[in-house]
């Protein structure tokens, strides 16, 4: 019996498992300390946000005498959060599909289609990768300011207008954008797209109905870069939206952390924190399958 | 004929708005950029004068600068490394480094998710946060408990010697979750039956991580190089809003980016922060096409 | 990754042919000079009760909306202005952040019409002023008074109003408050444990030690985030033990200005007092915080101006009774007699010379300055105005009391300096450095030395504008 080869087999895992036992304790308190780490910070945060103004001075770790809800009610109302994230939303929606759109027409067309000048111009995106955008930013506000200056469109486009900052995000995403999904058109393979060619189809019918479709893995995840990219933008809106009502939520939040220095509303801070991170965490939580897979066929591929 | 001109025009109507866009966008303002820095420009009048290479030289008695490029150059090795380190072991217990010695030790999933969850804030979300945690007394997170146990409390941001590692604490903290699903995808598409041969072998947990999962994680580990490095050299948002004095105390925690912003939009000196940004623009020029030249080693294939 | 991209330098090179294209673009991006929108309509015809010519086009107001909020402006100054002017349409604005707001305004050439440039985040005078982006006011100073035609603008304000706004031989700028600077501490308290206002250095140490035995809560603190906080009574000492000619070869840039006796002798005091005395946790701590613990009584002195009742006013108890005191006499043979402060127009507003409207910005500063708009201005926010009475016969918070006995004690003794609205860089040197020196991690000496290197450069520095006083 004991020259059963699967009995050897579980009895060796039964002694590796004893062999590593101190081993696999130290493994778990390791990931057991990540994990207060990582989550610590954002459930003091959350703690914090019905803490009354003395509570948050006082022991960091006390407990709250009352849940103060109100704490909400004045991060809503007068700091405007749900204004600003419903504004972020909005711009994030229509600047991703657009960088999404252009991005992949270009690195389709730049990825398969050999011509002359198809080198410069896929490095001339690529080399946006490098670019500090600190360097671009007071250009821009008088790029964007005399866009709006352009006839009929004008004013849709120029400072404070959210088509402007979309435009503007979209132009600022494409050199990732572009660099990872040309890679990713020259893994696919051919023989698909070259068929429907023979069959009579048009390129840009190949391109809708066959390439894009089969490059959604890198589609997916790149969407999921753009969109955390551009949520986390703070420099751009900074500098090209100005009028309150149209800010975006990472101007919201750094407005009310230094607004908290003159008001002393720091309940108020915690409440506005909490509401800009649950969002994010229920979201990424409910579609975390999806965005770690995307994520990674993206970058690995 | 017919086919080839429908060919140009499809490349030309494909490239035609992105590149229209980038031009507009990215491109000009960048030029314009290089020609600020050559003139004494202080962001208010319309009429720049040319100054030449002045404000390069400039730049060379500048110790704030230099300091600040010091802070970005230590970031550039110390946040990948940690980074890496921290994220490669925990993506190894998480997948392979279970008892049973081919899976993910218990509860790996929750921890994946858990562990991304910096990832997804936004970092002046982060900062403010932060600048809570660490606040200087009793009512700071940390201090609170370093306190109790009569140990502090420490000045995690206002002391000039802590807080440029608060800096990197905050940005490893960010990042580790990212890299942790990153690696474990590489680990996934490594077959199965290399960790259990080498199991069979006898290879314990550790020669596990050393001899198989970091040689066949390379490629991948050079990914997360690149990303960070870039990180590292363009950080802004972090130090501008979480620390004392951004950049401060005594400019301990200052970066490039964060004095281009100053010498700018402080001191109205938008001639010398675009001297200053060109300057940033080389070195991180400089450090992508240094480490794809690097990065061109032998891919193990399996 | 499939296949890493490879810069060669031959595609570069084709790369970097492309740029004439890009360039051709951003021709057309350059900030524009445009031509100054005024002279597009006939110019109003003045007179005595509308001395700058005031038309119906809309003014737009932009208010630094710090520790005084911007409702003054809602609630009492822009009525006033309406009541007069009604077809004038007012666009009002506030925020913390004015330079990122409106810095860009001046670059493109249409500035609003009046600015409220305060803050930590205001706009660099100099750089305006370097650039004649700032209205000239004298004819404001020259005008009738809003109140009474017999009385001109000027005889309002007190002459260092007029001297600090003074840039190049202009009065470019305006401050509508007079902040008085000195330590506050709560009155209540300190006649609750017996503690007594400190006229002498050694008193003030003694009455330290005292509070520290005391145990009831810490000595002194400062914003410690905001070390300017403390150089002001650093700055402040220095000037009552070596005289006004301490500031005024400080502000001129002379040269060992910073490294004279006087700063040496009132250096080494503070930081013998951030050795000593100050809460702990105080270098972490902003200006709010450290407020607030004060309210809490958690310590009992620190240096703030007089804006500092009206930020407190949500966290204070209503027994707190805030009360100022002058910087104590140092040596015995100071140059400046006890009481000596340091007072300072803030609250600076200003009209832009290429706004659109710049009669209505100037009517508007006139408005500003009436006895009702002063007056009412200084009951909302707890504080003094620069208008002259205006304060007269309305009741006065304990703060805003203090802090006008304490200046009308200094009569003439009364200092400023200029330095930090000049220079930028060598404010924010100060504000380095003076941190180090409170912590310990600078000597005195190692500080002045500091200090007084950056001045050096910034004198050589000819990208930069110098002033005189």
């Amino acid at each position: 019996m004991s020259d059963n080869p699967m009995l050897s087999r579980s009895a060796a895992r039964r002694e590796r498992r004893l062999r590593l036992g101190p081993l696999s304790v130290l493994s778990h308190t390791a990931v057991l300390v990540w994990t207060v780490l990582v989550a610590v910070p954002i459930l003091w945060t959350f703690l914090a946000s019905v803490k009354s103004e003395d509570e948050i001075f006082g022991d960091a770790w006390s407990l709250p005498a009352k849940l103060r809800w109100d704490n909400f009610g004045r991060a809503w109302e007068q700091a405007h959060i749900g204004q600003y994230m419903l504004n972020s939303v909005i711009v994030v929606t229509f600047s991703v599909f657009g960088t999404m759109l252009i991005g992949s027409m270009a690195a389709y067309v730049l990825a398969r289609y050999p011509f002359r000048g198809n080198r410069p111009v896929y490095f001339l995106f690529v080399s946006g990768l490098a670019f500090p955008v600190y360097l671009a930013l007071t250009p821009l506000f008088f790029v964007v300011q005399n866009m709006g200056n352009v006839p009929l469109i004008g004013p849709l486009i120029g400072l404070n207008t959210h088509a402007g900052l979309v435009l503007v995000y979209i132009a600022y995403s494409l050199p990732f954008t572009i660099f990872f999904l040309s890679a990713f058109f020259r893994t696919l393979p051919t023989a698909v797209a070259e068929a429907a060619m023979v069959d009579g189809a048009s390129h840009t019918r190949v391109f809708f109905q066959i390439m894009l479709p089969m490059a959604r893995p890198g589609i997916v995840s790149i969407t999921i870069f753009n969109v955390l990219g551009q949520w986390n933008q703070y420099q751009l809106p900074l500098v090209l939206l100005q009028d309150r009502d149209k800010w975006v939520l990472t101007q919201g939040i750094a407005d009310i952390s230094t607004a908290a220095g003159y008001d002393q509303d720091w309940s108020a801070l915690f409440a506005a924190l909490t509401l800009a991170i649950l969002p994010m965490l229920v979201v990424y939580t409910v579609f975390q399958r999806q965005i770690q897979s995307g994520l990674t066929a993206g970058a690995l591929k | 004929m017919l086919h080839r001109h429908r060919r140009t025009l499809f490349i030309i109507s494909f490239l035609a708005a992105p590149v229209a866009l980038y031009l507009i966008y990215v491109i000009s303002p960048y030029l314009q950029a290089f020609y600020i820095a050559t003139t004494n420009w202080r962001g208010v009048s319309a009429t720049p004068e040319f100054i030449g290479l002045d404000n390069f030289r400039r730049m060379l008695g500048d110790d704030t600068f230099w300091k600040a490029v010091t802070h970005n150059a230590a970031l550039l090795v110390l946040l990948p490394v940690v980074t890496i380190a921290i994220a490669l072991f925990f993506a190894f217990l998480l997948n392979v480094g279970g008892a049973k010695g081919t899976a993910g030790i218990f509860g790996s999933k929750v921890y994946r998710v858990v562990f991304f969850f910096p990832h997804v804030l936004a970092y002046t979300v982060v900062a403010v946060l932060f600048q809570q945690v660490f606040r200087p007394d009793g009512s700071g997170m940390l201090n609170a408990p370093l306190m109790a146990l009569g140990l502090g409390p420490i000045g995690f941001l206002s002391d000039p010697g802590v807080a440029f590692w608060s800096v990197l604490g905050v940005m490893v903290w960010q990042a580790v979750g990212f890299y942790v699903v990153l690696f474990s995808a590489g680990l996934a598409s490594i077959p199965r039956d290399m960790f259990e041969a080498a199991q069979i072998d006898g290879a314990g947990r550790i020669s596990l991580f050393f001899r198989i999962t970091i040689p066949l994680l390379w490629d991948t580990v050079q990914v997360a190089w690149v990303y960070l490095g870039i990180l590292a050299l363009d950080v802004f948002a972090i130090v501008w809003v979480m620390t004392d004095q951004h950049g401060g105390p005594d400019y301990s925690t200052t970066v490039m980016a964060a004095e281009i912003y100053r010498n700018a939009f402080q001191y109205s000196l938008f001639g010398y922060a675009s001297a200053l940004g060109v300057v940033m623009f080389f070195f991180t020029v400089g450090f992508a096409i240094l480490s794809l030249r690097l990065s061109r080693r032998e891919r193990i294939e399996y | 990754m499939p296949d890493t991209p490879r810069l060669s330098r031959r595609e570069l090179l084709r790369a970097a042919s492309l740029v004439p294209v890009a360039g051709a673009l951003a021709a057309c991006a350059t900030p524009a000079a445009k031509p100054a929108a005024t002279g597009s309509a006939a110019p109003v015809a003045t007179s005595a009760a509308n001395p700058f010519g005031v038309g119906g086009k809309p003014l737009e107001v932009w208010i630094f909306d710090g520790g005084f909020g911007n409702a003054y402006a809602t609630d009492i100054h822009q009525p006033l202005f309406k009541g007069k002017y009604p077809k004038v349409e007012i666009k009002h604005n506030f925020t913390k952040e004015i330079t990122k707001v409106l810095q860009p305004r001046f670059a493109n050439g249409s500035p609003p019409d009046v600015i409220d440039n305060s803050g930590a985040n205001a706009m660099d005078f100099g750089a305006l002023v370097q650039d004649g982006q700032m209205q000239d006011l004298t004819p404001l100073l020259d005008a009738p008074s809003w109140d009474d035609p017999a009385t001109k603008v000027r005889d309002l304000l007190d002459p260092s109003v007029i001297e600090i706004g003074t840039y190049d031989g202009k009065f470019n700028v305006l401050g509508y408050v007079n902040y008085i600077f000195g330590i506050w501490y709560s009155q209540k308290v300190f006649r609750d444990n017996g503690w007594v206002v400190p006229k002498t250095w050694d008193e003030f140490i003694k009455l330290s030690e005292d509070i520290k035995k005391s145990g009831k809560m810490a000595p002194f603190t400062y914003a410690g985030k905001f070390p300017q906080y403390l150089y002001e009574s650093l700055l402040t000492m220095a000037a009552k033990i070596g005289g006004n000619e301490v500031l005024v070869n400080i502000d001129n840039l002379e040269d060992g200005a910073w490294t004279t006796d006087a700063m040496k002798q009132s250096a080494e005091r503070w930081a013998e007092v951030g050795a000593k005395f100050v809460m702990e946790g105080t270098s972490g701590l902003d200006h709010v915080q450290t407020q607030t613990a004060q309210n809490k009584y958690k310590v009992a002195m620190l240096p703030s101006g007089s804006w500092l009742e009206n930020e407190q006013k949500d966290t204070t108890p209503a027994d707190f009774e805030y009360g100022v005191f002058p910087i104590p006499d140092v040596t015995g043979s100071d140059k400046l007699p006890y009481g000596m402060v340091h007072a300072q127009p803030g609250e600076t507003f200003f009209v832009p010379s290429k706004a659109a409207n710049v009669p209505g910005g100037i009517e508007y500063l006139r408005a500003m300055l009436s006895k009702k708009a002063a007056g009412d201005f200084s009951e909302l926010v707890r504080t003094v105005s620069v208008v002259k009475g205006a304060g007269d016969g309305r009741p006065l918070s304990p703060g805003a009391k203090s802090a006008t006995e304490a200046v009308a004690a200094a009569g003439a003794n009364v200092v400023y300096w200029r330095w930090e609205r000049w220079y930028a860089q060598l404010k924010d040197e100060g504000i380095a450095a003076t941190g180090e020196l409170m912590t310990g991690r600078l000597a005195p000496d190692k500080y002045l030395e500091r200090m007084q290197k950056k001045a050096d450069d910034l004198k050589k520095d000819t990208a930069i504008k110098k002033y005189k006083r």
